[in-house]
């Protein structure tokens, strides 16, 4: 019997079948996880007052559910906590979020079920989320514009004026980023213009003129731009908002530093989907704040597509003619098999080691040479000798360059003799065929490769800890700043962030939602980056779909 | 359509020519002594005819007899295969085609080819009729879609595909194909035409299309024609020329070569004694 259905290969079909589901369970879960975690951060959740007396002294503690876990008795013995009157083996204790950092020694902190002597979830509770410290949970005392407390609609004219110094702030750090970072870069090259002059033995007295004349100007204009800054500053600083919190004492808060006000315990369903989503846009959108723990994570997007994309233009080139000399030109003998071996076995090397080849190649050895010859005047502080975008996308090339090479071959191996034959009939030149029948029909083959290679680089971490990317880059790669692509900034990668968030963070139970989400952020940046090859790859592939057979 | 006895074509010009004695103008091509070897094997030995101009000359023998190999070696599609190794002469306007000094892209521009398999280019049917003309430069609208059409019809494809120039060539039927490549080897205007099993591919009413425009084309080309068909050579072409193990045994006009065999080996191939 049992041999019978042996040989009638059902066990064998069960395990391939199994095997099968046990990966795409793994891939899901994994993908669900991340997404859950992350994502349910954004949810306005409830903010719950806990009246507390028993092994604590009695007092109130408000904040949000961040975490529970039962204890068994002797642990919480062990921390001096007296358990005899306690009837169960385990008792439930809750992580709450109480915000309030600065008033408070711990914004975290754990209570006992059994210290719970009341529980409620006043609809008066506000959540004020806070440029600086945090967020802040409290009641709202009383709302003091212009220097004047407002009698009537105290919430609808908090809202007014905290959209009123969200907007002020917005529009001075625009000017700030915007026409006063200009006019620094601006005095910048001018430094640098001068310091070149001087190093040429070129420094006229006309020219020191014009320089000195230019750098008036720009002074004049900074001037004025530095006061309309500190206006903006001024008028966002007008309001405040004072705030009962969980002490009972009434806390002033500047309105100037508050982002936004809600209040969870007093919303619908779906006003909290419409703050959901708001949340989600600022996470995606906005810069981070509080040595990352806080805020969004836009300039990590942004350095991440920037330089896989800086490294699928370097890479696809590179990769696609080199294939094409082994495949087409390099003679079918040892040598070029050997290097064929060598080639693929570049991918396998720890991804660490070309980091360690980047920083020692490119950043010092090519970026210092580039200084010397073009950047004089900027030394002692290098301009390329030191990491940047530019290295990052270099040393993820070398990285992917195998994939794109092996698998650029293969397409052309694929291409049938007799269309090549067919062009060099009609007096096509090797070169010419090359061109325009082999390469188009090997573009599939070369977007499979190049997809291969958008995929390692996206994730690849550890080699760009060495040659560009940082924890928090002041600037972007790309700017209104002549001439606007700035290759040898450094960057920030959603990589790095995960690390940096997750692992060198001071506020770790802060930041631990903000991994995940940061992490599912990540994924769905590779799998966008490769769902928009697919496309492309499919679309060529249709084009030449009748090849395949 | 195919019967076993050959029937030879009865509209056959009258004039009949001397083969080993051909005067410059009759002549196409001339084979000189060629022997031909890949690696150490030898693959053609010893090979010398003319080939006259503006004739359908067919070459038929059994399979790796070597008539594909010395199509091959009239427009240097060998070059491409790394082991081949070639000596002796074609001569073509005077001149040695295995000349240093000569160009190979210009010779193939000169001498088309058209393959057993039908194999059009990923591309449009009208660019894969421009092709050729498109390599040697030419840009100009007019001038490119009036050698598609012409090279078209000549084909036999115009009526076919006239309103669907754009579109894929992967759309068009096997026959149709053979007929575009046929196209784009004309639309450049060679002086010789190498058709090498051109419907070996083929099912039995494209291949009498492809017979019947082979007879309209040999009024512009020289048409050297490879097939393992002999009721194709005897219907198409105008002399054949019989191949056994890399050597040329008989070349003669049609007529004679199916009628009145000169060689034994020849009488017992054309009557099915082997091949």
């Amino acid at each position: 019997m049992v041999k019978q259905w042996f040989k009638s290969g059902s066990p064998w079909i069960w395990m391939t079948g199994g095997a099968v589901s046990i990966s795409l369970i793994s891939v899901i879960g994994l993908l669900a996880m991340i997404a859950w975690k992350g994502l349910s951060f954004f949810w306005p959740s409830q903010v719950v007052q806990f009246e507390l007396e028993g092994s604590i002294a009695k007092q109130t503690v408000i904040g949000e559910i961040y975490d529970r876990e039962l204890v068994p008795k002797s642990r919480l013995a062990a921390t001096g906590i007296d358990v005899s009157q306690f009837e169960k083996d385990e008792i439930e204790r809750f992580l709450i979020k109480t915000g309030n950092r600065e008033y408070v020694n711990l914004d975290f902190r754990w209570i006992l079920e059994t210290d719970i002597k009341q529980r409620s979830a006043p609809k008066a509770l506000a959540v004020f989320e806070r440029n600086k410290n945090g967020n802040f949970y409290g009641y709202v005392q009383s709302v003091i514009k212009d220097g004047e407390t407002v009698k009537t609609d105290k919430v609808e004219t908090l809202y007014e004026l905290v959209d009123r110094a969200v907007e002020l702030n917005d529009q001075a750090l625009d000017l700030q980023n915007g026409d006063i970072g200009r006019i620094n870069y601006e005095l910048e090259r001018l430094r640098l213009q001068e310091k070149a002059y001087l190093l040429d033995n070129e420094l006229t007295d006309e020219r020191v003129a014009e320089l000195a004349q230019a750098r008036a100007d720009l002074r004049a204009q900074y001037g004025e731009l530095e006061k309309e800054l500190f206006a903006l500053r001024k008028l966002a600083k007008r309001d405040q908002v004072t705030v009962k919190d969980m002490r009972g004492e009434v806390v002033t808060i500047p309105i100037y530093q508050v982002l936004d006000v809600w209040f969870p315990n007093d919303m619908g369903f779906f006003a909290k989907l419409g703050h959901y989503f708001v949340q989600l846009g600022k996470f995606v959108s906005d810069d981070p704040r509080e040595a990352n723990t806080e805020g969004g994570v836009f300039p990590a997007i942004f350095g991440t597509v920037f330089m896989v994309m800086l490294m699928a233009v370097i890479v696809t080139p590179f990769g696609v003619v080199a294939a094409i000399y082994l495949h087409e030109y390099a003679a079918k003998n040892a040598i070029t098999k050997m290097i064929r071996i060598a080639v693929i076995n570049l991918a396998g090397v720890p991804s660490i080691v070309y980091g360690v080849f980047g920083l020692g190649f490119f950043v010092y050895v090519l970026g210092g040479s580039l200084d010397q010859l073009f950047y004089p005047e900027a030394s002692p502080s290098p301009v390329f000798g030191t990491p940047g975008v530019l290295w990052s996308a270099l040393t993820l090339a070398i990285l992917t360059l195998p994939v794109v090479i092996v698998s650029t071959e293969e397409g052309l191996s694929r291409i049938p003799s007799t269309v090549r034959d067919g062009s060099l009939a009609l007096g096509a030149t090797k070169v010419e065929t090359l061109w325009r029948i082999i390469i188009p029909m090997a573009s599939p083959a070369i977007m499979t490769g190049l997809i291969l290679a958008v995929a390692r680089a996206a994730g690849e971490v550890a080699p760009l800890m060495l040659v560009g990317v940082v924890k928090m880059a002041p600037t972007l790669p790309l700017d209104g700043n002549f001439p606007y692509i700035h290759l040898d900034r450094k960057f920030m990668h959603l990589g790095f962030h995960i690390y940096d968030v997750g692992f060198q963070s001071p506020n770790v139970e802060a930041a631990r939602p903000l991994v995940y989400a940061t992490a599912f952020l990540l994924v769905s940046v590779i799998i966008t980056l490769n769902i928009t090859a697919i496309g492309i790859r499919n679309h060529l592939r249709e084009k030449f779909r009748s090849l395949e057979h | 359509m195919i019967t076993v006895a050959p029937q030879v074509n009865q509209a056959k010009p009258s004039l009949k020519l001397d083969l080993n004695n051909l005067t410059d103008e009759q002549k196409a091509l001339e084979i000189k002594d060629l022997d031909l070897y890949y690696g150490d094997k030898q693959a053609l030995s010893k090979v010398n005819m003319n080939i006259p101009k503006g004739q359908v000359t067919a070459f038929i023998g059994p399979s790796g007899c070597g008539k594909s190999t010395l199509l091959r070696c009239i427009n240097r599609m060998n070059d491409l295969v790394d082991i081949c190794r070639i000596e002796g002469e074609i001569i073509l306007h005077g001149q040695n085609i295995y000349d240093k000094s000569v160009d190979v892209a210009a010779l193939r521009r000169n001498v088309g080819m058209v393959f057993q398999r039908p194999n059009p280019f990923p591309k449009s049917i009208y660019e894969n009729v421009v092709y050729g003309l498109r390599l040697q430069g030419i840009k100009e609208k007019r001038k490119l879609d009036e050698v598609v059409e012409q090279s078209l019809r000549g084909a036999a494809l115009w009526d076919e595909v006239k309103d669907r120039l754009h579109d894929s060539a992967f759309g068009l039927s096997g026959g149709q194909q053979q007929r575009l490549v046929i196209a784009r080897s004309i639309a450049i205007e060679p002086e010789v035409l190498l058709l090498d099993e051109p419907t070996s591919a083929l099912d039995p009413i494209s291949t009498l299309v492809i017979e019947e425009l082979i007879n309209d084309l040999k009024n512009k080309f020289t048409v050297v024609i490879v097939t393992h068909n002999m009721q194709q050579a005897a219907r198409v072409s105008d002399q054949t020329a019989f191949m056994y193990m890399g050597e040329l045994i008989e070349y003669s006009d049609t007529n004679t070569l199916f009628t009145t065999p000169a060689k034994k080996k020849t009488e017992d191939y054309i009557t099915g004694r082997y091949g």
